[in-house]
């Protein structure tokens, strides 16, 4: 297995990394730099360590010097709250901590480098490589653990279907210790090509200024980091350097990515819908940009080296690959089991596949609800509603009651109307209700939980 | 009366008082004002005074004086 962590002086004056400020890194200083923070965390035996990461260079530094060390790197957001934060380090106590924090366990032996003061003493099965928080906000425990060969091999593939190549310089606008974000990285440092850091919005002129300056080929995106750059009007901007951009996490509606499409043809770029889970570091499927037309709303195909199948009975998308995680943690006893999955992942998601072979999702397995005996699909309901306002709504529920979230209150009772015409529903079997600020995750997914809390 | 109207839009989006909109309110200074929130905010002054405001605008609304400034392009007078 091609490791990339460890082929770094291969490529020599080849720039690494890139930040915001327009400092560059060759591949030369950085592996200098993981090599100077080893000798200072260097055990003999195998560690954690918790990184509160930015995206600035000096947390690459610290992810890929852990990783060639053989340790084991967790990754969480430095704006994490800070109680949350403090449980996090309670419950998997690494033994050390980068990034700007107190906590009476630990001594602070340089600036942004604390030691806990009481060496850990837990065991760490070898494989264990990475660590990554499938929600970037509520500061969950459940974590996801990734081995040193999940990380390799996912980065191969997606470098292979992007074809990424050394002169490619792709934008990291995505936070790295978000799963998406930090496969952009390892993707890029794997064909020894570029990354740009940015810590900027999409919606500030710093960052444009950054994708210009630094001739950005590639960007990324959740569903509603399009949405917004349709409001800013990316699909204008003629962006010269930029190759292809894709998006994951989460569905895009058909309208947008017909949009998008045609803006991508139109400037000869290349247009990735992709699909993912944290749990498969993350990249499953994508769609080949040259079908996105005759595909919308797909997820695509298997990667390379990796398989789709659906469970018959349940309907439930299956994926194997060498990038299926070894299993989840809660703390840090469940850090010395082994691999759990053998390379096959349940997704959750319910599929279809068409003839040619590209999968449909049609909702989480989780996301149905029970009314009056009625199975109802939350995501279908808000796909076929969607369909007719061409407007977004939200669906989220119990098995008593649904609710239809909508920002714009004009569409009540429209949406009433569509809900008794279209499911046959009685009005009292769900109500729909008008939230101004959807709440959303930082990430900017819909943040399902806390809306399904308002409504209860 | 432009002031105010605008002076409640930003309060609206951001989820503030209107006591905390001055000239001197800028984008990321307060938690409230987020990228999320901006589009809120730009949402609801296309909405409000009926324009469309253009892809640098939308960027350069960074404070609230600076709001008032670009929509003067718009033809929208604060006195």
């Amino acid at each position: 297995m091609h490791t990339f962590w460890n082929n770094f002086n291969e490529y020599k004056d080849r720039v690494a990394v890139v930040e915001q400020v327009g400092k560059a890194y060759t591949y030369s200083e950085l592996q200098q730099d993981m090599e100077r923070l080893q000798k200072k965390i260097r055990a003999s035996y195998k560690q954690l360590i918790l990184i509160l990461a930015k995206n600035n260079y000096e947390y690459i530094v610290s992810y890929l010097a852990v990783l060639q060390n053989k340790d084991a790197v967790m990754l969480v957001n430095a704006d994490l709250e800070e109680s949350l934060l403090q449980t996090i380090i309670d419950s998997y106590q690494p033994a050390y901590i980068i990034g700007d924090v107190h906590h009476e366990d630990y001594k602070s032996i340089e600036a942004g480098i604390l030691r806990r003061s009481v060496a850990p003493d837990y065991e760490i099965f070898q494989d264990v490589a990475l660590l990554l928080s499938t929600s970037g906000t509520t500061g969950s425990l459940k974590f996801v653990k990734l081995s040193y060969e999940n990380i390799a091999a996912n980065a191969k593939s997606i470098s292979e279907y992007l074809h990424l190549q050394t002169d490619d310089r792709g934008l990291v606008n995505l936070p790295i210790h978000y799963s998406y974000g930090i496969s952009i990285i390892n993707s890029h440092l794997h064909v020894g090509a570029s990354i740009l850091l940015t810590n900027d919005s999409i919606i500030s002129k710093e960052f444009w200024k950054f994708v210009e300056n630094e001739k950005a080929t590639s960007l990324a995106g959740v569903p509603y980091t399009y949405q917004t750059l349709l409001r800013i009007g990316f699909q204008k901007m003629e962006l010269p350097h930029l190759r292809y951009f894709t998006q994951a996490g989460g569905r895009l509606s058909e309208k947008l990515i017909s949009v998008y499409a045609e803006y991508a043809s139109r400037f000869a770029k290349k247009f990735y819908v992709m699909y993912g889970q944290t749990e498969a570091a993350p990249r499953i499927s994508y769609v080949p940009p040259e079908e996105i037309l005759n595909k919308i709303g797909s997820i695509g195909k298997a990667i390379p080296n990796g398989k789709l199948t659906i469970d018959e009975e349940t309907g439930e998308l299956i994926y194997e690959g060498p990038n299926v995680m070894l299993g989840y943690a809660k703390d840090f006893n469940d850090l010395a089991r082994g691999d759990e999955l053998h390379g096959k992942l349940h997704t959750g998601d319910i599929a279809e596949v068409d003839a040619d072979g590209y999968f449909y999702i049609k909702g989480r397995m989780k996301r149905f609800i029970k009314l009056f005996g009625l199975r109802l699909n939350l995501d279908e309901i808000e796909k076929q509603l969607e369909k007719t306002l061409r407007k977004d709504v939200f669906c989220v529920g119990t098995d008593d009651k649904l609710f239809v979230v909508t920002d714009v209150m004009e569409l009540k009772e429209e949406i009433k109307r569509l809900m008794e015409d279209l499911y046959k529903l009685h009005r009292s079997a769900f109500q729909v209700k008008v939230v101004e600020d959807i709440p959303r995750l930082a990430n900017g997914k819909v943040n399902y939980v806390v809306l399904k809390e308002m409504m209860l | 009366m432009n002031q105010q109207k605008l002076k409640s839009i930003f309060a609206e989006a951001l989820g503030i008082e209107e006591s905390q909109v001055t000239d001197t309110l800028a984008y990321n200074t307060i938690p409230e004002w987020d990228s999320v929130a901006h589009m809120a905010l730009v949402a609801e002054i296309d909405d409000q005074f009926d324009i469309m405001l253009d892809t640098d605008d939308v960027l350069d609304l960074s404070s609230f004086a600076k709001a008032k400034e670009i929509l003067q392009k718009y033809d929208i007078r604060f006195e």
